[in-house]
């Protein structure tokens, strides 16, 4: 819509702008603007290994008490203070564990020894998720952070599969194809053409302001809280929806190859539009209750492949200094195998983060060489086997908050995580 | 179980069985709730025996009918408040009654209570059984608060830390009670839960009934018998509506959107094994030779190929729409000692030519019969399947193959992700929802050989759990790979063994075990609760309200008590839909008579916190999945938009729908994504339908039959009158509102109708026909005249209704 149009109509419509839910749309009217600004970042992306990474095989590395049969502790390798596993003679494709830590060691921090608490996919999905086990109310952290940065962009929250609630902060995305983004960027043209469109712009302009009028009018009325939601939900989204044809540049030629790129793709678009804050990718079968070596060869450099996509992409679009990344799974794999050469589950495991604001080059936490969990002391981040805490999902969700700065967000207090006194990681990020 | 019935329809369910909570047991108490204590009772009289339940009838069966018993009965007023909403609404609901009820581990103690959702008189029995407690000492300190610490012998151990709110709760009540008993405190506030909300109108619930389960506008004979004679006119209508096909492809939508059956992996046809169905791929030999040249048989066999297949994912959905429409027992969703087939599936199985005469046309894919398959063979003839009846031991769903294939299970998972459906979509238990935790999994892990076993952590469910695992033990298959037979090493030695909640399956029903579940899973009383639960998202498009778990949550109350209306509501559905011979049709009934389904508005807006909790979820309000808007379009417009639905559209996935397979959720609030897709719409549906309407005589107009193009506002009181009345024929029509002429909504719209021709003629110059993209023929000349830019501007009227929540929205 025409700014001059709008604001003329407005005035003519004797909009109020008082609307309790929405009314930052109406605001902005208001304000002159006729859509809201485009995002700027930091832009999340939370990778999910889906299934169950064996993280002995990457950044927890083992090579004793028959842990691993690919490689001996002697094989272990180190870059940086990161010790990782050996795999560049293992796989066929994707990125080597060599080849990954040699070229984001300085930007990785790594948090070994992770307390999933309970060892089944759909628990440990949702707290790995949503740092909070015993609720099925809480929102993943992408959402989170999405509602609380940008709910008013029309993609704040993308997801490609996982564990995606959003405790009913800000509605979640699924845009499974780049060539949907093409024609939703012009609903208003005749069949997603940008040249040709359905109606004259007077007449958009005054359907817009009817739309708007009503909304106005809906305010005043007594209202169920369900409808208030409703209606405030769905103007917000036919509102913001016309922000997405800030994506048509973006839209690359030619969609990624593979499981991650094309995820990678789609929110990289759609972080350099504005129109998102988080995305949630994911790639499963990690869960290698048979033939685990194999599997996890095949996954591990996939993911690690996909990370490397992103950061390439994201340098090339101006966006390397914007992201910050976490790469996850919801649980481990035992320190044993069975009888199927597989493993199964486990609930120590590992996370990684990288990206703006954090200090790479850092393992914090442990395990020992039975795979089990070493306590640590939250203030100084040592291990202290006798005095310090298990870390679980909480504790990691409290300091990414505390780190994305939304910690005392209203949205945030609605879905505490309760971390016991004593208990907050400090300086986890450098 | 059910423990007897009459052919009256009448009969006693009593409670699930019971489970031995072990001494000391952490952290059991959650998974106890969540798969054992689900002590609700239907509480109908036995009236061949004169027995009554444990509990107070929630519904008397007289021969006048059903009476039921209101929630707010008079006789519960007077209760102390602090006990209904902090002893027992925060403690002793939750945490007591799972084992202290009369079928309880806690059934022989002296501290038996009672569940009062259904029966309020027992608040004040209870709250004399925690008088008791309450008064009696040990060591000078009440016996409550030493029980529930675990500083005395109790069986549950302990269940409230000193420090927590439940205990503290417990303290004040003790340091009140103790002694000589307070009179009664205040009053429970028995304001009627929907006070204050305005219900639809006959006529409007009308429209909502007939759209949502019959994908159809009403009829003029159903208005005019809602007109006459209201409500009391609609049940007949629902049950004409629950006849017509529309309804069954509602339904089977619906149980897929809860089984997700239709998203196995791979072909259809792949369901069937290799070893045992070596006609599953009939289709590659099928003689087309009588149809045309090589092309044409080629086209032949690609659509048969799709037409099998689609036969063959739907045979599933089709037992459910066969049980409801012929009115049979839903309880043969686990049951039925049958499958569903066509002409083309039952090639497959290869049986069709035992069924050929039965089927009015051979040549339909379609059309589904019951049948019985004999018990498997091996490709070569063997027998390999043991059954003394020579035919596959059927159990409804679970022993059909889609369903095995869903489901599928691995070396290590060894069936537990059927369990965990199993208990999902039959019994309405989510096992996984609410993970107790344990302080060291890992080490729990690794300590003991056989955890599941041993370690009392696992066992709390792995006992509940595994014994279901091993009913499916001959179904084993293996990676979805569709080979349905026992593992070769034999089942499991290091899991429980094969049964239900403690009753051992016999070694002589091996052969049937899955038709043993289902029997015992059809008595069960949460299998009747499950299925109000699932019509109740079938309906709403969410699941009723999960009890509120934080006690220290300020509005737990009020959350509580939205809970209970719901639970109320659905328990007595469950107890009237048994009682009806498991009739599913009973429920959509009962549901779309429901208040929570009649609820339009709020009168007065609500001020309190504690009562916006309690109306949070109150309201149908739910945005339109892909296929209702399709339906909605269809029934509104008379003709399909498809860009949601069909096969190759992307916006299916986009708009919130479902592939069942990857994507198994639906979206419940739109995304500016969504809300692009629903300008599109809304663009591309108004372009489609404006002008063609206009190019019909006025008597077959959908859109406009009141009103020509001629008509111009501004000119007269006669055309503005016109034009408003065309305003309230199209909001009928599309938004189901009954405007006047003179309402607030109507004006909104005729100023767009008027400004869109004003802002045209104050260009100066406008071409003078519609635009060739909305002309009546498609991409055909000529163009729709339009002279003074009223189509575009009814076009614009549309656009704009299409995009309100009235329309998006149920």
């Amino acid at each position: 819509m025409k700014r001059r149009n709008l604001l003329k109509l407005c005035t003519a419509a004797g909009l109020g702008f008082a609307s309790p839910v929405g009314e930052r749309y109406l605001v902005k009217a208001e304000e002159n603007r006729t859509e809201s600004p485009p995002y700027e970042g930091p832009y999340y992306i939370v990778f999910n290994a889906s299934g169950g990474w064996d993280t002995t095989y990457l950044m927890d590395p083992k090579g004793v008490n028959n842990i691993n049969r690919l490689y001996q502790q002697g094989d272990i390798l180190t870059q940086g203070n990161i010790r990782f596993a050996p795999n560049a003679k293992q796989i066929t494709a994707g990125l080597s564990n060599e080849d990954f830590f040699s070229k984001y060691t300085n930007e990785l921090l790594v948090f070994n020894g992770l307390d999933y608490s309970v060892n089944n996919h759909s628990p440990c999905s949702r707290y790995m998720a949503t740092g909070k086990l015993d609720s099925l109310e809480y929102p993943t952290f992408a959402a989170l952070i999405a509602a609380c940065n940008g709910s008013d962009t029309p993609l704040a929250f993308l997801t490609f599969g996982q564990y995606s609630a959003t405790g009913n902060l800000v509605p979640l995305s699924r845009v499974p194809y780049l060539s949907s983004l093409k024609r939703l960027a012009n609903a208003d043209g005749v069949d997603g053409s940008p040249h040709t469109f359905y109606s004259d712009d007077f007449v958009r302009d005054r359907i817009e302001t009817a739309l708007m009028a009503q909304r106005a009018a809906q305010v005043s009325e007594p209202r169920l809280p369900r409808l208030q939601r409703a209606q405030s939900m769905l103007y917000a989204a036919q509102f913001n929806s016309k922000a997405l044809n800030r994506i048509t540049p973006y839209i690359p030629k030619s969609q990624g190859k593979g499981r991650l790129p094309s995820q990678v793709d789609i929110a990289l678009a759609s972080f350099k539009a504005g129109v998102c804050v988080s995305a949630n990718l994911s790639i499963g079968q990690f869960d290698s209750h048979a033939n685990n070596d194999v599997d996890q060869m095949k996954l591990i450099p996939e993911l690690l492949a996909g990370v490397d996509y992103l950061a390439r992409k994201a340098e090339e679009l101006n966006l390397r200094d914007k992201l910050v990344i976490v790469i996850q799974s919801e649980m481990g794999r035992t320190p044993t195998y069975n009888k199927g050469n597989g493993k199964d589950h486990w609930s120590v495991g590992s996370i990684m983060f990288m990206g703006a604001g954090i200090k790479g080059n850092r393992v914090i936490g442990a395990t020992d060489d039975k795979q089990f969990l070493v306590p640590i002391n939250p203030k100084s981040l040592a291990i202290d086997q006798q005095q310090g805490v298990r870390v679980r999902p909480e504790h990691i969700h409290a300091a990414l908050r505390e780190f994305a700065g939304i910690s005392k967000h209203s949205f945030s207090m609605k879905f505490p995580l309760d971390i016991p006194a004593g208990e907050r990681l400090e300086k986890f990020w450098g | 179980m059910v423990e007897g019935g009459s052919d009256r329809g009448t009969l006693v369910i009593v409670d699930v069985t019971a489970h031995k909570c072990e001494n000391k047991m952490k952290h059991l108490w959650l998974a106890v709730a969540l798969m054992m204590t689900v002590v609700f009772y239907y509480g109908i009289e036995d009236k061949q025996s004169g027995h009554s339940t444990t509990r107070s009838p929630i519904v008397r069966v007289t021969d006048d009918g059903l009476q039921p018993v209101s929630y707010h009965e008079p006789d519960c007023i007077g209760i102390d408040s602090f006990f209904a909403e902090e002893v027992w609404g925060k403690v002793g609901e939750r945490t007591c009654l799972k084992c202290h009820n009369a079928k309880g581990d806690a059934a022989e103690s002296e501290f038996v209570l009672q569940a009062t959702l259904q029966d309020r008189t027992a608040l004040e029995k209870n709250r004399q059984a925690f008088l008791r407690m309450a008064k009696a000492q040990e060591n000078g300190q009440s016996r409550l608060l030493l029980k529930v610490s675990g500083k005395l012998e109790h069986g549950g151990g302990e269940v409230l830390e000193t420090n927590s709110t439940g205990y503290k709760i417990l303290s004040r009540f003790t340091g009140q009670n103790a002694g000589t008993p307070k009179p009664l405190s205040a009053e429970l506030d028995f304001r009627p839960f929907f006070d204050g909300i305005q219900m639809l109108t006959p006529r409007r619930l009308l429209r909502r009934i007939t759209l949502s389960l019959g994908a159809r506008l009403p009829t003029a004979v159903e208005q005019a018998a809602v007109q006459k004679n209201g409500l009391e006119a609609l049940n007949q209508i629902v049950d004409r509506i629950m006849q017509e096909d529309a309804f069954y492809e509602r339904l089977q939508e619906a149980f897929n959107d809860i089984l997700l059956i239709r998203g196995y992996d791979g072909v259809a046809e792949n369901a069937l094994s290799y070893e045992h169905f070596k006609y599953r791929n009939w289709y590659q030999k099928h003689d087309l030779s009588l149809i045309g040249n090589e092309d044409a048989q080629r086209e032949a066999r690609y659509k048969l190929a799709r037409e099998y297949r689609e036969a063959m994912l739907r045979e599933p959905l089709e037992l459910i729409k066969y049980i409801v429409r012929n009115e049979r027992p839903f309880t043969e969703i686990l049951t039925a000692d049958y499958i569903m087939v066509t002409p083309y599936t039952s090639r497959g199985y290869g049986i069709y030519e035992n069924l050929k005469d039965k089927f009015k046309d051979p040549d339909d894919p379609f059309e589904y019969i019951p049948a019985r398959l004999p018990s498997l063979k091996h490709r070569d003839g063997r027998s390999h399947q043991e059954s003394p009846t020579g035919f596959y031991p059927h159990a409804g769903l679970l022993s059909t193959f889609q369903y095995l294939k869903r489901y599928p299970t691995t070396e290590t998972n060894r069936n537990r992700l059927r369990v965990r459906m199993y208990f999902e979509h039959f019994l309405g238990v989510d096992i996984m929802a609410l993970a107790p935790r344990v302080n060291d999994a890992a080490k729990i892990t690794s300590e003991y050989e056989i955890p599941t076993m041993e370690a009392t952590d696992c066992v709390v469910c792995h006992k509940v759990i595994d014994p279901v695992a091993g009913l499916f033990q001959d179904y084993y298959a293996l990676d979805g790979k569709g080979v349905y037979g026992p593992r070769k090493e034999g089942w499991y030695q290091d899991m429980f063994g094969s049964g239900l909640y403690g009753e051992d399956l016999p070694d002589e029903q091996r052969w049937r075990s899955l038709q043993w579940l289902g029997e015992r899973t059809a008595h069960d009383p949460r299998f009747a609760v499950a299925m109000v639960k699932h019509v109740w998202y079938t309906l709403y498009g969410r699941k009723p309200l999960l009890p509120p778990e934080d006690i220290d949550d300020p509005l737990f109350s009020a959350k509580r008590r939205a809970y209970q209306a719901q639970r109320n509501e659905i328990e007595q559905i469950a107890s009237r839909f048994a009682r009806e011979s498991f009739n599913l049709k009973v429920i959509f009934r009962e549901l779309v008579g429901s208040k929570f389904y009649q609820v339009e508005r709020l009168n007065v807006s609500a001020k309190t916190p504690n009562r916006l909790a309690e109306l949070d979820d109150l309201g149908l309000i739910h945005m339109l999945s892909p296929e209702q808007l399709e339906r909605k379009l269809t029934a509104i417009f008379g003709k399909q938009w498809g860009l949601l639905t069909n096969r190759d559209s992307n916006f299916k996935i986009l708009y919130g729908g479902i592939d069942s397979k990857t994507v198994t959720r639906r979206i419940a609030d739109p995304s500016g994504a969504m809300g692009a897709i629903q300008r599109i719409m809304a663009n591309d549906v108004a372009c489609r339908n404006v002008a063609a309407d206009f190019s019909l005589p006025a008597n077959e107009r959908r859109l406009f039959p009141m009103i020509e193009p001629d008509v111009l506002p501004g000119l007269d009181a006669e055309s503005d009158h016109k034009i408003k009345e065309a305003i309230v024929h199209l909001h009928d029509l599309i938004l189901g509102r009954e405007d006047s002429v003179n309402d607030q909504e109507v004006q909104r719209t005729f100023e767009l109708f008027a400004g869109i021709i004003s802002d045209a003629r104050s260009q100066g110059e406008f071409d003078p026909r519609e635009s060739y993209a909305c002309q009546t023929l498609r991409e055909k000349t000529p163009r729709d005249p339009d002279p003074e830019y009223t189509i575009r501007a009814w076009r614009g009227v549309v656009t704009y209704l299409l995009r309100q929540l009235d329309f998006l929205y149920e």
